[in-house]
Order: structure tokens, then sequence, then C-alpha cells
């Protein structure tokens, strides 16, 4: 079977047209991921963005008839926008209908800046201004500050895809402040996998993005080394020696 | 940019990896998923009752094209019946669309052949359907073998060389070309040995499927390593083509 090392299940917005590129660039040999998804509309408005918590449950049946060893729920505001609880409602909602461990966008933010030890972070994101605020509100429950925070501005999260990755380059920096530790491109229909890594060359300090993180904290809970190289410090965390130093968790059968 | 909409079996774990590895520069895919457990008739035919929202979910990310990546379900009612399920896609989303069973009698058509054998993963029952819609489209199918499967995630499971060494069984002088059916079959990698060796197209079920979705979004280049169909992507057809 295809995914004899690993199998994500990747739920994404029905609008999205990113993160299932980016997660298939980086897949090693053995890892297949396998895409369902979340029904709803292209403008993210808090109404849309609730709704992705109950349409997310259909997205999981789908994709839990393929026995994925990991489930990735892909999308930043939809999983931060009515806080840590729900973000946590939402985990686990996903991993009783797909019997697998979950990863939501939101939660692998957090964990990776707690990883980094970041307690003050710039912020880029496509969003609105009511977004943007209960963005700063859910990093602050997890004890992170925002210093300064850069928008695209865009309620449409279809047209977030059309952003050049080189519009985000020169976006984190002309934003970042020497006070922050790191940066934080939030959205994963936000094409940042391509810059981030020349992004911490050329700012000497960690940047991150949506799809990065997600896919970090996924390798991480299949115990896989990607050995992705060119996408940023985070992901090459994985390959440092220990770095799967937990208990090996049972596949699924391949 | 051009994007493919794929809509796969919610069982299937093969025709997204075959798709993704054979996709040329400048093209991505984009997939959603319809129910599917089991490759029983009745099981089959529920597919399809979710078709027009999963393809809503495809048309908003602006795809180019949708195809429904699965075989069985694109010919279980026989002749005209994948012809309905596209217009119930088109209609929905005003994208342009195709199935998996039209891709499968373009290309034979496109290669000349009108007459095949056709290796499948499924059971006897499915197996019978599959050879009455190719008759009824003008294929002459001059042997038939499945390999009795009814579990989907099963046939998933099975390795390449299942779809190499059956082809290789049912082959007859006389056959003008050989089909392997089935999206969750692992087909691509048996193609370029199998027509190396046997001298004639091998036109596999997702192969034919890619084929058909990168010639409605006008992709002039082929894909090498896959067989003919889509090394030579440009290549006139051999008959009127009808897709």
């Amino acid at each position: 079977m295809y995914g004899w090392r690993g199998r994500i299940g990747l739920l994404v917005p029905s609008i999205n047209t990113t993160m299932e590129t980016e997660f298939w660039r980086i897949a090693p040999e053995g890892v297949s991921v396998h895409s369902a998804r979340i029904a709803g509309g292209r403008h993210g408005t808090p109404e849309e963005l609730r709704g992705m918590e109950n349409a997310s449950k259909q997205a999981a049946q789908e994709v839990a008839m393929v026995e994925p060893d990991v489930v990735v729920y892909g999308c930043t505001s939809g999983s931060f926008f009515e806080g840590p609880a729900w973000n946590r409602k939402i985990s686990e909602q996903l991993t009783a209908i797909t019997k697998a461990p979950t990863v939501t966008t939101a939660g692998a933010m957090a964990a990776c800046l707690a990883t980094g030890g970041h307690k003050k972070v710039d912020i880029v994101t496509p969003y609105v201004d009511v977004t943007n605020e209960r963005l700063r509100h859910f990093l602050k429950a997890h004890g992170i500050e925002v210093v300064k925070l850069g928008t695209f501005d865009m309620l449409d999260m279809f047209d977030h895809a059309k952003i050049e990755p080189g519009e985000i380059y020169r976006k984190v920096k002309e934003i970042t402040s020497p006070k922050a530790e790191a940066v934080f491109v939030a959205c994963t229909q936000l094409r940042a996998l391509e810059v981030v890594d020349m992004l911490e060359r050329d700012l000497g300090k960690p940047v991150y993005s949506a799809v990065q993180a997600s896919a970090w904290q996924a390798y991480e809970a299949m115990n896989i080394d990607p050995k992705i190289a060119d996408c940023g410090s985070l992901l090459r965390k994985l390959s440092e020696p220990g770095a799967q130093k937990k208990a090996v968790k049972k596949l699924r059968s391949a | 940019m051009s994007r493919i909409g794929l809509l796969v079996p919610s069982s299937n774990t093969t025709v997204e990896p075959e798709f993704y590895r054979a996709l040329p520069p400048g093209v991505t895919l984009h997939v959603a998923r319809l129910f599917l457990t089991q490759i029983s008739t009745d099981a089959i035919l529920g597919i399809v009752q979710d078709l027009e929202t999963q393809s809503r979910g495809l048309a908003s990310a602006d795809v180019d094209v949708i195809v429904l990546g699965a075989t069985a379900p694109s010919f279980l009612k026989g002749l005209g019946y994948d012809r309905e399920l596209i217009a119930r896609i088109e209609a929905a989303t005003g994208k342009r669309a195709t199935t998996t069973s039209t891709a499968l009698v373009a290309a034979l058509r496109h290669v000349g052949a009108s007459r095949i054998v056709l290796g499948a993963a499924y059971d006897d029952r499915v197996n019978a359907i599959a050879q009455a819609f190719l008759e009824a489209n003008g294929i002459e199918v001059l042997a038939a073998r499945g390999l009795g499967m009814v579990d989907n995630l099963a046939v998933g499971r099975l390795g390449s060389d299942s779809a190499y060494e059956l082809a290789r069984k049912i082959d007859r002088p006389d056959a003008e070309a050989i089909v392997l059916a089935c999206t969750n079959w692992k087909t691509m990698d048996a193609i370029e040995r199998l027509e190396r060796e046997l001298g004639k197209p091998v036109i596999s079920t997702t192969q034919a499927s890619l084929w058909a979705a990168l010639r409605i979004i006008g992709r002039i280049e082929g894909v090498a390593g896959y067989g003919r169909l889509l090394r030579d992507l440009t290549a006139p057809s051999r008959q009127t083509q009808v897709a």
C-alpha cells in the first residue's frame, strides 16, 4: 500500500489550493498524503470559520477510510478562532472519528513557538482585523506576545493563494522588529514554505509557516525523519540526533 | 498554473499518489473524497450520492477540470452512465468534467484499439459489467479476468507486480491493447515494462484518467515513464476522438 511508512490524512478547507501541494512536495519515500475537503465558502467571516469545526467531522469520516497514521486539520484561523479549548475540541473530535492522532495548525503553531522557547514574536497573516485580534488572543493564552503584526488584509480565502512567495518574503522583512525572537506566517493557503528557509538565513532568526508547523507535528507524531533540508530549521529539527526519541508508535497496517 | 480536481473513493489509497507522481510541472492536484468501502454493486451505486457536493468543493478551489477518478462507479449502469455523471458534475459546478470510464474508452480509441483483453482487481460480477460497458462502447473484449477483490482497502495493498503478472497472463496475439482496470490498483509502475515486453499499448484506468484531464486542460508536453499514452500527449488520435 502507498504510505507504507506513514499515511497522512489531510483535511483542507475546500477553497485551499496550497497545502496539498506543499505537503506532497516534502513527502519522502513511503509517505503518502490523502486529502479530504472541509466544506465551506471562500470568505473568512466568523460564521465561516466557526462552521469549519462541524464540517471537518464529515471530512474526517471520509479520510478515516485510508486508516491514516496522523490526521491534520489544515487551517490556522479555523483552529484558533474560538480559542485554545475550541482547538482542543476539534482535535479530540477528529481523533475519535479517525482513530489517529490529530494535528491542528493552530496547535502546531503554539507548539513550535513553545519548542523554540519564544515569548515575543512577529506575525504575518492574510487576515482581516477581527481574525488578527483572535490570533493575538490565542497566542496570549499560550504565553506568547505578538510584537508586530503585518497583514495582507484579505477576506477572500481563495485569493490568499494568489499572494506570491516573494510578496510574503518582503512583508516579513518589512514588518519584523529586533524585539521579536521569531516570525510566524499564518494561514495554510499562503505559499510561505518556499521562502521560510531564505527568510531565516536573511533575518538570522527562526521563521515558521502554518504548513511547515503542521508538517513538523505530523512527522513527529509518526516518528518519521523526512530529511527536509530546505524548508527551514523547524523541519530540520526532525533530522537531529535523538529527534525521534519518543516511544515508537505502532503504525496502522500497510 | 493549472489545477486538476480529482474525486477519489474514500478508501482509495492509490490514485492520489499515482497522480501526484506523474503530474507534469505547472499542474497541481486537489482531491475530494466520495464514500466507498466495498466494490460491490450496491456500495458503488451509493458513491455518487455525494457527487454534486464534493464536486462543488473542488470547484471552490477553482480547478480547471474535475475527474471522477473511479472506474466501477462510472460504468456501473452501462452505456451512457458516465456521460450522465459528467453532466451532473458540470451542471453543479460549471467546470469541465470527465470520468475514468469515459477516459478509458477515449484512450482506447486514441491508440486505435478495438479488440482488447481486460485485467481488473474486481470480482466476476463487477468485471462482467466492465466488459459489457466496453462492448457497448464498441470495444471487443477478447478475454477478461479479475482478481476477485471486493474489499477496496485490500486492493490498495496489492503490489504492482499483481498488475504485471495478470497482464502477462491474459495477453494474446490478437489483442490490440491491454486494459488494467481499477484506480485503487497499482498499475502505473507496470505499464512501461509491459509495453516494452509485449509490444502493444497498455492502458490503465489511472493513466487514462490523468491523460484525459491533461488533454482537457490543454497540456501539450508528454509525461515519461507511464506508457505511450502519456508520453505522446500531442500525438494525433488513431481514430476520431469522442471525448
